[in-house]
């Protein structure tokens, strides 16, 4: 647990107000933007990560009035990107209204990309090293980078160093037609060769979750982000892009029924078994997050809002390679070992934010945590890690209804989770408490609690 | 403005283009009656909109984010086929095809969204006796589809090359050439052969003279030339976006850069004590020659 300090040495020369060696302060967000999100091929078919990032950190700062602020550090990713977007994140706050002295890194850890962020920068907020900081993440699966074949890149990078014609010549007969297909990325994972969808589904039928659960769980998340639409509960943590002000895969009239009609996507060798449709899983997506995370004085020296505290994170790995683990189930070892770290229980959380990549996995994970096998065997308990209250999981819709641009799904999390809590305020005598879980390629997951302020 | 002609439809540039190529042939052989003022008439066209995959395109070409507001080269470029229109009138006294831009000022009142529908209105004024020949201004401004409200406004100078129309004051002297000493450069562009081509391809503007050496030619220049809106539009990219939602420029083109060119830019920012944007201003020479090409400010508000 973090433990709050006296900020605010003013020593000249220091370019934080943060205590430097103090111990560690506290780190707030004050409020987040992003774009809607589109389903590929739709209203941002041409947009590039670019100008989707610089969209949503526009919003931010106009939001913010931080128009010439110099932020201590941006930091965003995205897990598509093109070799010419490496410094995609600094290029973005050059083209925003943000002084030209904001530092910025990319950072990429697939789907959790985003969550990471938050919490890394504000970690450094923590020790005094930057007094603000703007996390965000962006994707695009429609403007996806395609690289020349492996055959022929080598062949052009011979060809850039050949001497004489007669060696470019020599060099550039290598090339074949098959030389000429394109290399488009894929959401296989390298080691196995099997797609997200096809390794979620092993993991659905191992933990035989049904398609009903399935579907039921879409069906409440479209019709839980349709409420918060109209609510106008994004109204002020979105900033429509391109023509859209809502997310374009949400279906405010989908039904179990109209879900149950899909045929299955992944997993069909498992025949009548098969249970993951287009409907419970997400599609590919464009769009792009930001949240504005600082110190509480910093915020408050400009009369900025704090909605949460990002109070402890955590990152998790299972081995997926062999099946020992499915490949989306880290999150359901880092939760166990985040709440132990901080005193707490399932019971004690009330707000999960659990990304729905597929309906599958989040049931998957739920389906562990109350499984007394998995409970004594593998977290190393007495028994079930415990069971959530359904009504707490993820009430403003998530994933499946408002899509998955991977990395910009962490920061749409953190906003909202900070806006829902703020709104709730205290609970039982203490601060409103939330949960995010985000689970990521590569078997990963990364995990943060986050409490009302 | 007296008179004006309402178009239906944003008129076609590469028709306008055609039209004004068989201007061009028709006048050699019949000799056309001298017109020595310009029309009285101011063209309107109602209903415009951007179209968004090209205002995209635009932006990326200019290497900045493509965002729903429209850059301001878009909108010089939206508005061009209504300022064109003014130009290939029949009573319109100077010959559009081989005509040279010499300075662009624009205001930006207000932001222009790619949803906003607008109104574009464009006329000629100022014609005048140049040293190498005869100069005009054409204005073009942008309002909302009301016709209310003024957000836009460009006006922009154009020079027809050994043209001299009688009953127009005479010409000033050359100015004494006042030699250029290049500054460090803050950046560089290398601009291929197919600069005039791309930019064509955004903005729909055709000119031979921007397309081809061959196109070029033609119309007597020895090499095509980049377009002096793509320059300027390049230059505004890079200026901060910390701009206000009001501002101004003003660029004037000193020769063409010829393609393929490789140019040295200057670009000086001024601020407040606080930081905030006041000012750019920007200097563009032949890397290797010094020769300039441009220059230029950008500065906060409409004054």
């Amino acid at each position: 647990m973090t433990t709050p300090t006296a900020a605010g040495s003013e020593n000249v020369g220091t370019k934080t107000t943060g205590a430097r060696s103090a111990g560690i302060r506290k780190a707030v967000v004050v409020g987040g933007n992003r774009i809607p999100f589109a389903r590929s091929g739709g209203a941002y078919a041409h947009s590039s990560n670019q100008d989707m990032l610089t969209a949503a950190l526009d919003g931010l700062v106009a939001r913010f009035g931080l128009a010439d602020e110099e932020i201590g550090e941006v930091a965003a990713g995205a897990v598509l990107k093109h070799s010419r977007d490496f410094n995609l994140t600094r290029e973005a706050v050059l083209g925003s209204a943000l002084a030209a002295t904001t530092p910025a890194y990319d950072l990429q850890q697939a789907c959790a990309t985003g969550l990471e962020a938050v919490i890394g920068l504000s970690n450094k907020i923590k020790l005094g090293q930057i007094d603000s900081a703007i996390a965000g993440g962006v994707d695009s699966a429609s403007d996806a980078p395609i690289a020349v074949s492996e055959g022929l890149r080598t062949i052009l990078l011979d060809l850039s160093r050949a001497k004489s014609l007669g060696d470019k010549v020599k060099i550039a007969s290598r090339i074949r037609p098959k030389h000429l297909s394109p290399d488009a990325p894929s959401t296989g994972e390298p080691r196995t060769g099997l797609s997200m969808g096809e390794h979620q589904a092993l993991t659905t039928a191992q933990w035989k979750i049904s398609r009903e659960a399935q579907d039921e769980l879409a069906f409440a998340s479209h019709k839980n982000l349709a409420a918060a639409y109209d609510n106008h509960f994004f109204d002020d943590l979105l900033t429509p892009f391109r023509g859209l002000s809502r997310d374009s895969n949400l279906r405010a009239d989908t039904s179990v029924e109209k879900l149950a009609k899909l045929k299955p996507v992944f997993g069909k060798e498992l025949g009548d078994a098969a249970t993951m449709t287009a409907g419970n899983s997400t599609p590919l997506t464009d769009g792009a997050s930001t949240v504005l995370l600082a110190s509480e004085d910093w915020a408050a020296a400009r009369d900025l809002p704090v909605l949460a505290e990002v109070v402890d994170g955590e990152a998790a790995a299972v081995d997926f390679v062999h099946g020992k683990d499915g490949l989306l189930m880290a999150p359901a070892f880092a939760v166990p070992r985040l709440l132990a770290r901080n005193g707490l229980t399932l019971d004690d959380i009330d707000y999960f934010e659990i990304h729905e990549a597929f309906a599958g996995t989040v049931l998957s994970t739920l389906a562990a945590w109350e499984d007394e096998e998995f409970g004594t065997t593998r977290l190393g308990l007495d028994g079930a890690f415990g069971s959530i209250d359904r009504a707490k999981l993820n009430v403003n819709g998530s994933s499946l209804a408002a899509g998955h641009p991977f990395a910009a799904t962490g920061g749409r999390l953190v906003a909202s989770l900070a806006k829902m809590l703020h709104e709730r305020g205290a609970v039982d005598g203490r601060p409103a408490r939330g949960l995010i879980s985000v689970c990521a390629a590569g078997g990963q997951g990364v995990v943060a609690i986050l409490e009302a302020r | 403005m007296t008179a004006e002609t309402v178009l239906t439809e944003m008129p076609s540039l590469s028709k306008l283009y055609v039209n004004a190529a068989a201007t061009a042939a028709r006048a050699r052989l019949t000799r056309p009656a001298l017109v020595t003022s310009l029309p009285a008439r101011a063209v309107e066209v109602r209903g415009v909109r951007a179209d968004l995959a090209k205002l995209t395109e635009f932006a990326h070409l200019m290497g900045e984010p493509a965002r729903d507001i429209l850059p301001s080269g878009y909108l010089h470029a939206l508005v061009f086929p209504v300022a064109m229109s003014v130009m290939v009138q029949e009573d319109f006294p100077l010959p559009l095809l081989g005509m040279v831009h010499l300075r662009n000022q624009v205001q930006h009142f207000v932001p222009v969204l790619f949803s906003d529908e607008l109104s574009v209105r464009a006329w000629a004024r100022d014609l005048s006796g140049h040293r190498i020949g005869t100069q005009v201004q054409i204005v073009a401004e942008i309002h909302n589809a009301e016709g209310t409200e003024l957000l836009w406004r460009g006006v922009s100078t154009y020079l027809a090359k050994g043209v001299f129309l009688p009953g127009l004051d005479k010409p000033s002297p050359a100015q004494p050439r006042v030699d250029f000493v290049p500054p460090a450069p803050t950046a560089q562009w290398q601009l291929g052969v197919d600069t005039g081509r791309a930019y064509a391809a955004v903005s729909g503007d055709f000119n031979p003279i921007h397309l081809s050496v061959l196109t070029a030619k033609a119309l007597g220049l020895r090499r095509s030339i980049a377009h002096g809106m793509y320059a300027a539009a390049r230059v505004l990219a890079t200026v901060p976006q910390a701009k206000p939602h009001a501002f101004s420029w003003d660029i004037s083109f000193d020769s063409p850069v010829f393609l393929p060119a490789t140019v040295s830019l200057e670009v000086l920012d001024h601020r407040t004590d606080d930081g905030a944007w006041l000012s750019s201003e920007f200097t563009a020479w032949h890397a290797r020659s010094a020769r300039k090409y441009f220059s230029g400010t950008v500065w906060a508000g409409c004054a």
